[in-house]
């Protein structure tokens, strides 16, 4: 290369680079521990300057310094160490453990950082890097197994969909019991957009699906209501903070670039489909087109033998197995996630300003989102006393063709889940006719083409979201502060569905448009103070008020019926409606917390918070509107305070008591109102009551009371470590949706009669088998167990009914004196011994009588286990999550059809000489054995599918979650480029079940994300992943 | 200085911690009350409801079941006498919430503001047609605590038995004929059935008062002769002017139209094509249509046999080609502005006809026989003009289906079969109290009822668990929630 354009280049680069410039020697070394061990995350600085770095994932630095320069070293749990330059080139350092400060600092309530010494509750915190190594288009799904006691579930429909987070299960029967999320100090809104129901329908996202997981700095998961007393009542379901990445730490100017691809693949080895039997009704083949199309999805054929026989198309194929329909039908999906960062930390600012884009293609042809997000974060030092923050994050998310679930209409994964094995998905296309109708497969309009509803359906969501923050910090003295924050989450969805002209069950199609506005302004004022009274005893305590405004407003456009075919314009429609919906609603509060310690080895720490909601407000109500929250936790470090023995590094006992609570959610529920609905009929308005629930103008907030203790040992220089934690809390006044019969005109009847309470362990243990040089091995275990009970319902104790799905047999229902969440449907009817009864009708086939509703399961698993190794060796590492779920069960809309239709496996038996049943006839009470005719074999497990019973089963389940392999580069090998740091890994989720308890299905699959958790009903099937991700740091 | 500042800037906060909440919390979308006018034209249209229940109860059971419609498709389960849940209580799914709800909530409005005795009137025979189609179609149901919930704060209604619920709709409908006058009601042109005619609606009143009593024919003969002496008595509809229905416009469409738009599987039922064919039927090219082509052709008309599979269908017949066979013809009948029809003069000349057959009131039999057949043709210009049934087409057919006297009831109720098609609820009821027409059940392989047709729909299954006591005390009165049990008025 031309020397003068190298010259030019480097002299640019030291432009650009300009805080380099002034330095003029390069040292560089290896930090460790006393037994030899890397130390990463060391801080290296220039004594007197704000000149410094870090030192990587294994111990190595480098750093330009004046010839002159001191060097010291720095890192939580160890004491610092000066070293003089003196002109050397390398300097190794050891770094001893300092006793005394084997503590860390973490993120709690308010943002406030405390040590972890002083926590009288349990918290957990995880580090950005563990999101960011595996990244998840949803990070919140990144804490999977990972939080004892924090359970995720994700709906069965892409990459886009929405999560269900609940830590410490759910408190509320029939309100929200995901957690509070709060990004950099601000409640952002975690609605869900629309989810999926017995109806069918598809999930509209969540709200906290926003954040780009490369921004995310640390997520502290505060579980227990002494935790997050000082959020209130939103606290109710425990508080989840996100820090986003700020420039902190980063020394001068700086950029990061990460990339990940991975590719998603439907894991089919989950179904095992019979694959003898085909297509055809009580044991006849189709002998026409007609025949074909109402033979539909039965496979209640012959065996396959290979004859020409006619199919829905009129086309005969050959009666045979054709293969794995799925496979054909899926594609490879892909996700790639891209962020670029630059950051720069000076004197008076500290900025990080990245873009990111992600970009999925869905297994589901035809469906996928990007999401654009750009995020700024400052710090200003505005004057002696004054630090200003700016936080602001825009994003831009468009969704393409989120997948219908549940019910068959629109439903893809539906039809392609119960073709018979003879007929082949491919010849459903094309999906039209000639005239662009869609070409129907069964005499069943509700069942659709799945190429019609992949590539003809068209429902697409942009969604614009600003998230932004401000706050102001004015410092009096060292001890005293007055903060000031205000943030607003404005989220906007625009949202297009559009049932295209030709659908089979709706022939002329039609068009939502919907603006679905989200807002919430929120806005604290705290007055802080911390201060050492003596020697020992010192207080921290703060004071505030907080204000929390939430307004949703729902516009909708409604056209059924297109004129012109093939144009979809809402004003291209015969039946055009329209209709608007506001909810708005306050909280407004104040708080207060008192922090004593002594001697840094005992605190105690009160807090008190007051709300006031607007929901619980109504002219004339004698109710009050407000509701206390007192909490009181203390922490005593034993290892601080007495003589332990020497393997011994660290104790600490903790506990609290503490109340939280809730208003009602939604506003206007206190009254009678009416509306106009509708269009006139013969030009005269249509009205009624716009209630389909009871309103009572009396509710009051309900409260949720805690008690926690636990215990933090460590030991053997900290290689062994055990959190443990015991929590006992009970909801009592909960808002509850009281079941009314359908007759009393309402659809149930909101009342303060609910009491719940949970009750669970944690427990994580962490250890460091080896340690040495070049390899180490970290391991750690965390489970939880969570026992939730519904105590009362209402004063007869009625159920409480939540969520059904299609084959409406079974129903998830909160009973009183049962687990929370129960599955409860119909059941086999039994004699005294258990026998199964049967009716035997006039042509001697036995059919299994439906007996009464019973419970047959509690849809919420109690226990919950997480397990990660992780290896490193030189500059490689290795890691691995392993999850499950146990003691839970679930209901199978799935397999409930596969036995209706001759798909399951287990209709196989008799199909050629008859299936040999016994059991008690019902009409004489008397035991019979008789043998169903191969061709009464379709009437018989019909029956049987209206049996919720068959159909639950357990959902335990242990998942190979995680693996990456990543690859570091040396800081040698990075010398002479301006590279940093550069990783490499491999990555892979969602490999494969270890075990499983329920067969054909996900027993993780759901379609949606509330409190009606154990129903599964033809969701997309679930992937694996495979991927690489790269970042470098310049 | 500085502390008494922030002290006071708190003091504003937590004084301002509340303030505007009662208002935020009310919601400006909504009313706190509405006219009794608006609410009146929505119970009609509830009454009329929609595809869903007009589908399921209406079409897929009851039409079916009454040999009117036939269809191989198998979730038409009344036609082949199974069993789903679902379709079975969809009456009761949607007017309960709808048209049950609006009706309590507006006749406490009325009483409130002491609105005038007529206004109250038509309410109450609404309410009394709302009811008599439940209870006809399930037997003992909520009645006197039912839609309640705010009103009364009654959450878990319950089931009033048939022999309590009938005799006090009987009260309702004498009660509220005698409150009505002439002349027009306040409700005005928001009575979209009627205009606000009181004097149609007092004939309304006496023709469901003739219509119930019937009902009771078997259970107690002597109540039902006397209710039925009672309407005659009190002036029951004389025209077809009189006809109880609802005319549906565009933005609110007819939902046995939508029904029709969306499902392309009903046929007309091989027996009920047989009748018209029989009789030579002047209605048959204006009802029936073939699927194919549109052909309405007498001879082109072929009848579909219920009780089949398609290749039950080709056994029996060699034609499996379901677009060779009839269906209802679209031409005429699936308008969406089509009438939803409740109670008609030909009805009314009917029972007038066996009230005389019977017992000798009513004035001639044969002379309200011919009514009613002259009647029930020319309905069908509600549906369309071009349904039009020249006066000689009707006179022919009556020469040559004349009053059969030796044979009366089933000839007179057999044309009250044929003149309820699409008021599937009427006909069934009618048939269940008569008997007649005699119709051949079928007997799918698996069906639910022993081959036998059904004599009622069964209760929504949420019942059984939510409202358990009053669901059972139904049961052990009426008996299991099958359907094979018969109502209380339809004894064996």
């Amino acid at each position: 290369m031309n020397k003068q354009i190298l010259n030019f280049l480097t002299l640019v680069s030291l432009l650009f680079f300009q805080g380099m410039v002034a330095q003029n020697s390069t040292v560089s070394g290896l930090v460790s521990d006393p037994s030899g061990v890397p130390l990463p995350g060391v801080n290296v600085v220039e004594k007197g300057t704000s000149n410094g770095t870090s030192t990587d994932f294994d111990g190595n630095y480098s750093i330009k310094v004046g010839n002159n320069a001191t060097l010291v070293f720095s890192s939580l749990g160890y004491e610092s160490k000066d070293v003089s330059v003196n002109g050397q080139s390398t300097i190794n350092a050891t770094l001893a453990e300092d006793a005394s400060q084997l503590d860390e600092v973490v993120v709690t309530a308010l943002g406030i950082r405390k040590s972890t010494k002083a926590l009288g509750y349990s918290l957990t915190e995880v580090g950005g890097e563990e999101i960011a190594t595996i990244k998840t288009p949803n990070a919140i799904n990144s804490l999977q197994g990972k939080i004892a006691g924090v359970s995720i579930s994700q709906n069965a429909t892409g990459a886009a969909g929405s999560s269900r987070v609940v830590i410490r299960g759910s408190s509320s029967l029939s309100g929200g019991n995901q957690p509070l999320y709060v990004v950099d100090g601000i409640p952002i809104s975690n609605g869900n957009n629309g989810s999926a129901s017995l109806w069918g329908g598809s999930d509209g996202g969540d709200g906290i699906s926003s954040l780009n997981p490369d921004d995310i700095e640390s997520i502290s998961v505060l579980k227990g209501g002494a935790a997050s007393a000082l959020y209130g009542s939103r606290a109710a379901g425990g508080v989840i903070i996100v820090t986003t990445k700020s420039g902190k730490g980063q020394e001068g100017f700086g950029v990061e670039v990460s990339s990940q691809v991975t590719f998603d693949r439907v894991d089919t080895s989950l179904q095992d489909y019979q694959t003898d039997y085909g297509q055809g009704l009580l044991g006849a083949k189709p002998s026409t087109a007609t025949g074909a199309s109402e033979a539909g999805f039965n496979s209640w054929g012959p065996a396959f033998d290979g004859s020409s026989v006619p199919q829905w198309d009129g086309e005969s194929r050959p009666y045979s197995y054709t293969g794995n329909n799925m496979d054909r039908f899926y594609r490879t999906g892909t996700t790639f996630i891209n962020t670029v960062a630059l950051t720069d930390a000076k004197e008076d600012l500290t900025y990080r300003f990245s873009v990111s884009d992600l970009t999925n293609e869905d297994v589901l042809p035809n469906a996928g989102f990007n999401r654009k997000s750009i995020s700024l974060n400052t710090t200003a030092v505005l004057g002696k006393r004054l630090t200003q923050q700016v936080n602001a994050k825009y994003i831009i998310e468009k969704v393409k063709n989120r997948p219908r679930l549940s019910d068959s209409p629109g439903n893809a994964n539906f039809s392609v889940g119960l073709l018979p094995g003879n007929l082949n998905v491919n010849d459903m296309l094309p999906a039209t006719d000639e005239n662009g109708a869609e070409r129907q497969f069964t005499d069943n309009v509700f069942t659709t083409n799945p190429y019609f509803a992949a590539f003809n359906f068209n429902n697409e969501d942009q969604r614009n979201r600003i998230i932004a923050s401000t706050s102001l910090r004015y410092e009096f003295t060292d001890w005293l502060s007055l903060t000031g924050r205000v943030g607003i989450d404005n989220d906007v969805i625009r949202r297009t569905g559009v049932t295209p002209f030709g659908t089979g069950f709706s022939p002329l199609g039609g068009i939502n448009e919907s603006e679905i506005r989200t807002n919430q302004v929120d806005a604290d004022i705290i007055l802080a103070a911390d201060k050492d009274i003596t020697d020992k005893f010192a207080i921290s305590a703060l004071f505030g008020a907080n204000s929390n405004h939430i307004k949703n407003e729902t516009l909708r456009l409604g056209g059924g019926e297109f004129i012109v075919q093939g144009l979809e314009d809402i004003g291209n429609t015969v039946q055009q409606s329209r209709s608007r919906s506001l909810s708005e609603r306050k909280i407004g509060a104040i708080y207060g917390s008192v922090e004593l310690s002594y001697d840094r080895w005992a605190y105690v720490t009160f807090t008190g918070r007051n709300d006031w909601f607007s929901t619980l407000s109504f002219p004339g109500k004698e109710t009050p509107n407000d509701d206390f929250y007192p909490s009181v936790n203390a922490s005593l470090v034993l290892s601080d305070a007495f003589e332990m023995p020497a393997f011994i590094d660290f104790l600490k006992l903790r506990g609290g008591y503490s109340e939280v609570a809730g208003g009602a959610q939604n506003a206007y529920q206190l009254g009678l109102t009416y509306g106009i609905f509708g269009n006139p009929l013969q030009g005269q308005p249509t009205g009624r009551i716009s209630n389909g629930s009871v309103p009572n103008a009396n509710l009051v907030a309900f409260s949720k009371n805690e008690t926690e203790i636990g215990l933090d040992l460590r030991m053997f220089n900290n290689r062994l470590s055990f959190d443990l934690a015991y929590y006992n809390n009970e909801t009592t006044n909960d808002i509850v949706n009281v079941a009314t019969s359908g007759s009393s005109g309402y659809g149930g009847a909101s009342a303060n009669l609910g009491k719940v309470s949970n009750e669970g362990f944690e427990l994580l243990v962490s250890g460091t088998p080896i340690r040495t040089e070049n390899f180490s091995w970290n391991v750690s275990l965390n489970g939880a167990y969570n026992e939730g009970l519904v105590v009362a319902t209402d004063d007869v104790d009625s159920d409480v009914n939540l969520d059904e799905p299609r084959t409406r047999n079974v129903r998830i229902t909160h009973q009183v004196g049962e687990r929370y969440g129960t599955i409860v449907g119909v059941s086999y009817e039994r004699d005294a011994s258990g026998v199964i009864k049967y009716d035997i009708d006039s042509e001697g086939v036995p059919r299994a009588v439906e007996g009464e509703r019973k419970t047959l399961g509690e849809g919420v698993a109690p226990i919950t286990l997480g397990f990660t190794n992780s290896f490193r060796y030189k500059n490689f590492n290795l890691n691995m999550l392993i999850d499950g779920k146990f003691g839970g069960q679930i209901f199978s809309g799935t397999n409930t059809l596969l036995y209706g239709r001759g798909l399951h496996k287990n209709t196989l038996e008799g199909r050629e000489t008859g299936l040999v049943v016994s059991g008690i006839d019902a009409a004489t009470d008397l035991p019979f054995t008789t043998t169903v005719a191969p061709e009464n074999l379709q009437s018989y497990w019909g029956r049987i599918s209206n049996i919720a019973e068959e159909f639950v089963e357990d959902s335990d389940y242990i998942k190979f979650r995680q693996i990456s392999i990543g690859y570091t580069l040396p800081q040698k090998a990075l010398e002479n480029v301006f590279l940093t740091n550069v990783n490499v890994s491999l990555i892979a989720s969602n490999l494969f079940y270890i075990s499983r308890s329920i067969d054909n299905i996900d027993p993780e699959s759901a379609y949606n994300v509330g409190n009606s958790q154990g129903l599964e009903y033809f969701g997309v099937p679930s992937s694996r992943n495979y991927g690489m991700s790269v970042s470098l740091k310049f | 200085m500085k502390k008494v500042i922030l002290l006071l800037m708190m003091a504003l906060v937590i004084g301002a911690c509340d303030d505007g909440f009662d208002e935020l919390n009310v919601n400006p979308t909504r009313a706190p009350q509405i006219a009794a006018a608006n609410k009146l034209t929505a119970v009609q249209k509830f009454i009329s409801s929609q595809r869903y229940d007009n589908w399921r109860a209406g079409l897929i059971y009851q039409s079916t079941m009454m040999q009117h419609i036939a269809t191989t498709a198998g979730y038409w389960d009344g036609d082949k006498y199974t069993w789903n849940r679902g379709y079975a209580s969809s009456l009761i799914d949607r007017y309960y919430g709808n048209a049950i709800k609006t009706i309590e909530d507006l006749k406490f409005q009325l009483d409130n503001e002491e609105a005038p005795e007529e206004m109250k009137a038509i309410v109450r025979i609404l309410r009394v047609f709302a009811f008599s189609r439940l209870t006809d179609l399930y037997g003992d149901v909520p009645y006197s605590e039912a839609g309640k919930a705010v009103l009364e704060g009654i959450f878990l209604p319950k089931y009033d038995q048939q022999s309590e619920i009938y005799p006090d709709m009987l009260k309702e409908l004498e009660e509220s004929a005698a409150a009505l006058g002439s002349g027009t009601s306040g409700f005005g042109a928001a009575d979209v059935m009627y205009g606000g005619d009181q004097a149609k609606w007092k004939k309304l009143a006496n023709s469901l008062m003739l219509r119930l009593g019937f009902r009771l024919i078997k259970v107690d003969p002597a109540a039902s002769q006397a209710w039925v002496t009672k309407a005659i008595a009190g002036g029951v509809m004389t025209s077809n002017d009189d006809i109880f229905y609802l005319q549906h416009d565009s933005n609110n469409r007819n939902g046995i139209s939508e029904v029709f738009a969306a499902d392309g599987n009903p046929r007309m039922a091989k027996t009920f094509i047989d009748f018209f064919q029989n009789g030579n039927d002047p209605r048959l090219p204006i009802l029936a249509a073939r699927r194919g082509d549109g052909s309405t052709a007498p001879a082109d008309l072929l009848g579909f046999p219920n009780g089949l599979n398609n290749a039950m269908l080709l056994d029996m017949t060699g034609e499996e080609n379901t677009d060779n066979y009839a269906e209802p013809n679209r031409a005429i009948l699936a308008g969406f502005e089509a009438p939803m029809v409740f109670q008609t003069y030909a009805e009314v000349e009917f029972m007038l006809a066996e009230a005389n057959v019977r017992w000798s009131i009513g004035g001639d039999a044969a002379t309200h026989y011919n009514n009613g057949v002259t009647a029930a043709m020319k309905q069908l210009t509600l549906w369309s003009a071009d349904a039009a049934i020249e006066d000689g087409a009707i006179a022919t057919y009556l020469a040559n289906n004349p009053y059969d006297a030796a044979n009366a009831l089933e000839q007179i109720n057999t044309q009250y079969w044929a003149a309820t098609f699409l008021n599937e609820y009427e006909s069934f009821a009618n048939w269940r109290r008569t008997g007649f027409p005699v119709l051949v059940p079928v007997n799918f392989p698996g069906n639910e009822t022993g081959g036998t047709i059904p004599r009622r729909l069964t209760y929504n299954q949420n019942e059984s668990a939510v409202n358990a006591a009053n669901y059972e005390a139904a049961l052990s009165n009426q008996g299991p929630d099958i359907l094979t049990t018969r109502v209380w008025w339809d004894v064996q």
